[in-house]
């Protein structure tokens, strides 16, 4: 389980205590400190900022880019474009999925790796294409997955 | 404002939707997620109609389409009814047990949708989310998700710890929907009944529930006024009537949170009254999913309706087999939000409510004993700082519970008692204590006040339910 470090929680309220219409940019930045957003952390900003917890569960719900799942270390995200897609993209995904052992939006029960399907990150010329933390690897074949994967740890 | 609708020409206010002028002269257009007393949100569509401006056409909500000067509205059209057909076509095939649903499909010629039939009963109308957020304030529910996916719930879709039991939700639903959500608890009137035939026996009594006995104790404890809360759970637990109690206990000065205590000691570091709602379901769910089976628990009236919603709507003894609850519900008017109070104990008698000794509400007056020193204030002036829901709630004497305590009705150092069930009348024989007089028309006086403020309350709400 991802650990999440309640004074870092306050410290990101703390930022934005006392004002109104904040909600989704506070998610935000605990998305980005933890990977996930915690019961835990929800309730916090409840009490904290005195708005229901339904109301933020329904903010963090409807958002893709806020998980309410602990995410692994690393982040794999396979495109799916149109344009990886014709360049074979399905068998990256399966790749993948058989060398982690999970299927997508699943994280690896080490927590070393959580995988996302995409549809199009915005640089086709690459595809087939698989993002990790961030970094692009661009003209991949099935072969190459196993030591892209190796790189993390 | 003067606008045509239909051909007819209406006059009204600025501020007024196309719906509010079509029905001040007598137009009827459908709605299904409209209500008067919450804000337009324009989600079922089934309003829609065709406006006319400046020679152009197009169809809008008339549920929070504003009125304009010169408007002209058509309510009939044929794309405004092929519209309707298609939306209904829609929610027909999403919700085809739905009554409701039904007969506005039929009245459009809708029958047989050609769609994929469904098996749901929510149309994300979004009424009862709306109910709980603006007018009772808890927000115990919301939308979760979107597109497909979308539905209503719970956080987590666990057990809520805000939801009061008022039923409003229940009220709005133009469907079964809400009835059939299980981590809520509107009590219905049909479900008060149900839950007393099941669980309590005695005569109903108009203002305090079913009951068989109505006493007045005092025992030296040391709890809040004769303590008989926790001499109950005392000689409870050791009458083995139950292995473990959920009680409230202070933490951090006067915040309090619900706790699972299995002895004496535990039983009594919770003793005394605390003013405050407190999250206790989902601590009930994680004591059974603990494996604790035989546990009371203490509440206030809206805790007492949502675990016997709880016990009515789960199966509960499949779930956790051997499961047996005690249900010691308290008296309460209101409660108060542990911050609010901080601060207004602070600013009105400068004492630090985490420092205070004792805090109490008796004959209209909240006490605070500090130092030695008792400071006081009407209740009534407290109101800002009520709890958003209690004047929703029109139970004051726990109405559901095994058996009732508070301190109206009976002297200074006693608390009074009322037995509703054989389970509760099993723990008032097992506890030891002293008897003194019942004053019965202080309780009704207040269980009446309750009861017709919430009325109020609800009426508004009712009033606007189709």
């Amino acid at each position: 389980m991802a650990e999440i470090d309640m004074r870092k929680v306050d410290e990101i309220i703390g930022r934005y205590k006392g004002e109104e219409g904040v909600l989704i940019q506070l998610l935000l930045d605990l998305q980005s400190e933890f990977n996930w957003i915690s019961p835990e952390a929800i309730a916090r900003i409840s009490e904290q900022m005195r708005i229901p917890k339904s109301q933020i569960y329904r903010i963090a719900t409807f958002y893709k880019a806020m998980s309410l799942k602990p995410v692994g270390r690393h982040i794999i995200q396979v495109c799916l474009g149109t344009a990886c897609q014709v360049r074979g993209a399905p068998k990256i995904l399966d790749r993948v999925e058989e060398n982690l052992k999970i299927k997508e939006g699943a994280t690896t029960s080490d927590m070393r790796f959580t995988l996302k399907r995409v549809n199009c990150l915005g640089c086709c010329a690459m595809g087939p294409v698989i993002v990790v933390d961030g970094t692009y690897h661009g003209k991949i074949t099935p072969s190459m997955v196993e030591d892209i994967l190796e790189q993390y740890e | 404002m003067k606008l045509e609708i239909d051909g007819k020409i209406v006059e009204i206010e600025a501020g007024n939707t196309l719906l509010d002028a079509a029905k001040s002269i007598g137009i009827d257009i459908p709605t299904l997620c409209y209500h008067p007393a919450l804000e337009p949100f324009g989600a079922c569509r089934l309003c829609s109609v065709e406006i006319e401006k400046r020679g152009r056409t197009k169809v809008v909500t008339a549920c929070n389409y504003p009125v304009e000067d010169g408007l002209v509205v058509r309510t009939k059209t044929q794309n405004i009814i092929d519209i309707r057909k298609m939306l209904l076509e829609l929610l027909l095939a999403r919700c085809p047990e739905e009554g409701r649903i039904q007969s506005l499909a039929s009245e459009y010629g809708v029958t047989k949708p050609r769609f994929q039939i469904e098996d749901e009963h929510c149309i994300l109308c979004g009424l009862c989310t709306r109910v709980c957020e603006e007018l009772v304030g808890v927000s115990a529910i919301n939308v979760i998700s979107r597109g497909v996916e979308r539905e209503v719930g719970a956080p987590y879709k666990e057990l809520s710890d805000d939801c009061i039991g008022c039923g409003s939700c229940a009220l709005v639903c133009p469907t079964d929907a809400i009835r059939l959500e299980k981590n809520i608890y509107p009590t219905t009137a049909e479900d008060i009944q149900e839950i007393e035939a099941k669980f309590l026996e005695g005569d109903r009594d108009e203002d305090l529930g079913v009951y068989s006995d109505l006493i007045a104790g005092k025992t030296s404890t040391g709890g809040q006024d004769g303590g008989m809360v926790t001499a109950l759970l005392i000689s409870g637990m050791k009458s083995n009537l139950f292995d473990a109690a959920l009680v409230v206990r202070r933490v951090d000065g006067y915040n309090a949170e619900a706790v699972v205590v299995e002895d004496e000691q535990g039983i009594l570091s919770a003793r005394g009254t605390k003013y405050l709602r407190v999250p206790m379901m989902s601590k009930l769910e994680a004591a059974l999913k603990a494996g604790k089976r035989r546990i009371a628990i203490v509440g206030t009236p809206c805790e007492v309706r949502a675990v016997r919603k709880l016990q009515q709507q789960w199966d509960l003894e499949r779930e956790y087999p051997g499961v047996e609850l005690t249900v010691l519900g308290l008296f309460c008017l209101e409660s108060f939000d542990y911050e609010g109070l901080k601060a207004d104990t602070k600013s009105r008698f400068g004492v630090e409510l985490d420092k205070a000794d004792k805090t109490q509400i008796s004959r209209g007056k909240y006490i605070v004993t500090a130092d030695g020193t008792d400071h006081s204030c009407d209740v009534r002036d407290m109101e800002a700082i009520v709890r958003e829901g209690c004047p929703y709630c029109d139970d004051f004497v726990s109405q559901l519970a095994d058996i009732s305590i508070g301190s109206v009705g009976s002297p200074d150092d006693c608390s009074t008692v009322i037995v509703r069930s054989k389970v509760g009348k099993n723990l008032l024989d097992a506890a030891e204590f002293v008897s003194a007089e019942v004053d019965k028309k202080q309780i009704v006086k207040l269980a009446k006040l309750k009861k017709r403020n919430a009325d109020r309350k609800l009426a508004t709400i009712l009033a606007g339910v189709q």
